[in-house]
């Protein structure tokens, strides 16, 4: 991608300390996992989890993960999970009381829905870091457990940009709704569409800088042994991505709008054709934009995301297609429909290999030699002996 | 004891992602693991076996976190058993097709018990654990929330509102000698948008349009039979039950769903809603026919009130129709009118109160 060039004088730097002695050599990615038996294991858990009043989801999380981490082979060795399924009860505990408050707060107070609300953003970072933390020091390749380094500050920092947007909106609607006090009521609507209007056009506009901030915090936090990840992808890449992506939209909604004259052309001035068209075109929406734009941005972004992904002797790569993408999604969403949902597990594990499978790790030298540091436990940092004690993991 | 099943495996100190040839064997309640380096003994019951699978590599975590890895699934799993090891229940379970149809059946067994009986028994027990103040309060929002939206003051004289609200107090009074009735507070109010009808919320707030009170100006007893209805749900707290059965529905489509999709989930809650709310308009008929019965009004008198409705709903139809293309929307004609008739008509003096 052209967007790299302006980082690779950074680049050249770690990367020259490299023994060039050592040769690269590429580890495939193969996912191992099969629908029939994914399915066996979904229709278990999902009984499990009614008759226990869902008291037994975390447990049948901890055996999904397990499942799809074990039938992950990075070059021929498996991914371990070895997430406690009792401390994940503890952090489960904790959402369902804090989801039971919400409700009862919203429902019997809702002048006060604002307070679980805000209490949730403010934690959010910390939470979002726990359960990467999480995450990753419960799973292992080759016995190595791997883990999360990004620090507390470094996650509320990269979420900041996020609330004022929020804190913007509030003042404004504050400020225009005193302004037009007594005004009439015309009026006040126009400043208030306004002020939506900058505010929308604002968060797009910031969106990818948002998004490239909490992607280089999440990619440069990985580490394995020795190894520590960095992303090496601009703003400018997360830009390129939006703006491709909105293209696409745009596309879509112009390949409606043409479906949708043509059709009104045909019906031809018949008065009733309009409202015979309305819901088919809602429909044809609701199929077009998940069967086109979701494929195309989630395979641009893992490519985006993985093949900028590096530490200084770990190289990913990413190439997952859209057409391919395209096509198991469409097939996927047609066994689904017509099993009634029963085929939600194969689509899930047909997705997830043709996710993985379109990626690959180079390694340089020997792994062998490689040496884990001492990691975890003994920190004793408040943050991880909260996300460890409580296993929160929001399933990211 | 040197008869103990062996494996030959791989295993990794947790520290390297150096692999090291082992042989595993089981002694009593102890795992050997036979290094060139030496041997590691771990109690049994501190193991993390891996769950036989048919697809994948086998992991066993030991206690002190180094990793036991053996890619020929079969292999491990024959060495387990001829070891006289046994698997969880819930693994052997997961292995055979024939338990997971069962385990299929019984999930939507469970879901069916569950929306017919569990769902209503349980919002109905929450409902009325409620207290009364906090109900009030729910009530209170929702007044000032309608009446900022749908409802305007009263154009009735205050004197027919008085006469209207002492015929109900008396009603009820009749009725409930022991004071037993629920709280209750009526008023009136004009509405474009809401038309000839009447509704309660929590707490024992009750409405009544001024439109619905001409429509049956001559007739104040179905007046206070719409009223006793409109008790009957303040009795039997439906607007609480209905609110915590939605959002049990959507709790219970949650699981069931997962992961898959939000916007399907919100469906059937909408649809459960309104089932339960077909049940809940048939209790608190049962409630006003009780009412009225006990305070010397023949039921009967509701008859008039639902046929005036269907006739003006007859009216709005026709008086639609014309600007509207004949599109198949209006797939209900109401078949609980009928129902509801002739309930209140053919209703029965309860034989236990003469």
């Amino acid at each position: 991608m052209a967007q790299h060039s302006e980082f690779e004088a950074t680049e050249v730097l770690p990367d020259s300390r490299l023994p060039s002695s050592e040769p690269a050599h590429p580890l495939d990615i193969r996912f191992t996992g099969s629908g029939s038996e994914y399915f066996r294991i979904w229709i278990v858990n999902l009984l499990l989890t009614l008759v226990t009043f869902t008291l037994y989801w975390p447990f049948a999380r901890a055996r999904r993960l397990a499942y799809f981490q074990n039938n992950t082979l990075v070059g021929h060795d498996p991914l371990g999970f070895h997430g406690d399924p009792w401390k994940m009860f503890r952090g489960y505990l904790l959402m369902l009381m804090f989801g039971v408050s919400y409700w009862a707060v919203s429902n019997f107070a809702p002048t006060l829905a604002w307070l679980p609300l805000l209490v949730l953003a403010v934690l959010w970072p910390a939470l979002w870091r726990a359960s990467l933390q999480f995450r990753l020091r419960n799973t292992s390749w080759r016995g190595v457990r791997l883990s999360f380094t990004g620090d507390l500050k470094g996650a509320y920092l990269c979420m900041l940009p996020f609330f004022i947007p929020v804190l913007l909106m509030g003042m404004v609607f504050g400020a225009v709704a005193s302004a037009t006090q007594g005004a009439e009521p015309g009026a006040a609507g126009a400043m208030f569409a306004a002020a939506t209007g900058v505010l929308v056009l604002a968060t797009t506009a910031l969106a990818p800088w948002l998004l490239a901030r909490i992607k280089r915090y999440q990619h440069g936090g990985y580490a394995f042994a020795q190894e520590h990840t960095r992303l090496h992808a601009g703003v400018g890449a997360f830009y390129g991505f939006s703006i491709r992506s909105m293209g696409v939209s745009l596309l879509c909604t112009a390949l409606l709008a043409g479906v949708g004259a043509i059709v009104a052309a045909m019906a031809g001035g018949f008065s009733g054709a309009a409202l015979v068209m309305l819901p088919f075109l809602l429909a044809l929406a609701y199929l077009v934009f998940p069967l086109v734009l979701v494929p195309y941005t989630t395979s641009r972004l893992q490519n985006l995301l993985w093949s900028n992904t590096r530490s200084r002797r770990i190289r990913f790569d990413s190439q997952l297609r859209f057409g391919p993408l395209v096509r198991l999604t469409a097939k996927n969403w047609l066994f689904i429909a017509l099993t009634l949902g029963l085929y939600w597990p194969f689509a899930k594990v047909h997705t997830a290999r043709m996710r993985l499978e379109a990626m690959q790790v180079s390694v340089q030298g020997d792994v062998n030699a490689w040496l884990a540091k001492a990691q975890g436990g003994d920190k004793g940092i408040l943050g991880d002996a909260a996300g460890d004690f409580f296993g929160i993991d929001m399933g990211l | 004891m040197n008869s103990a099943p062996r494996l030959l495996s791989t295993w990794f100190d947790g520290q390297s992602p150096r692999s090291q040839v082992c042989e595993l064997r089981i002694e009593g309640s102890e795992l050997v693991l036979s290094l060139v380096s030496g041997e590691r003994r771990y109690p049994m019951r501190q193991v993390r076996w891996a769950e036989r699978r048919s697809h994948g590599q086998r992991q066993s975590e030991l206690p002190d976190g180094s990793l036991i890895q053996h890619a020929d699934a079969g292999e491990w799993d024959a060495w387990r058993q001829a070891s006289g090891q046994r698997e969880g229940a819930v693994v052997g379970w997961m292995q055979s097709w024939r338990a997971t149809l069962v385990a299929m059946g019984a999930s939507v067994v469970f879901l069916g018990a569950a929306w017919t009986w569990g769902v209503p028994w349980l919002s109905r027990t929450l409902a009325h654990q409620v207290p009364h103040s906090l109900e009030a309060r729910l009530g209170e929002q929702g007044m000032q929330q309608l009446d900022r939206l749908f409802l305007q003051p009263s154009t009735l004289p205050a004197q027919q509102q008085h006469a209207l609200r002492e015929r109900f107090a008396l009603a009820v009074q009749r009725a409930h000698p022991r004071g037993d009735a629920p709280p209750w507070q009526l008023s009136f109010h004009g509405s474009k948008a809401l038309g000839a009808n009447a509704f309660a919320l929590p707490g024992g707030y009750i409405v009544i349009t001024d439109e619905l009170v001409k429509l049956l100006a001559d007739q104040p007893d179905a007046i206070v039979g719409v009223l006793a209805h409109e008790l009957g749900h303040v009795h039997h707290r439906h607007g609480l039950d209905l609110m915590v059965r939605a959002s049990l529905i959507s709790a219970l489509v949650g699981v069931v769903l997962g992961d898959a999709s939000g916007f399907l989930a919100t469906v059937p809650a909408t649809l459960a809603t309104q089932a339960y709310s077909r049940d809940a308009e048939r209790d608190a008929d049962a409630f006003a026919a009780q009412l009225l019965d006990r305070s010397g009004v023949p039921p009967s008198v509701m008859v008039v009130f639902f046929e005036r409705i269907r006739q003006q709903e007859k009216i709005d139809e026709n008086e639609d129709a014309d600007d509207r293309a004949a599109l198949p929307i209006a797939i209900s004609s109401h078949p609980d009118h009928e129902e509801r008739i002739r309930f209140f008509r053919e209703w029965q003096t309860d034989p236990a109160r003469p």
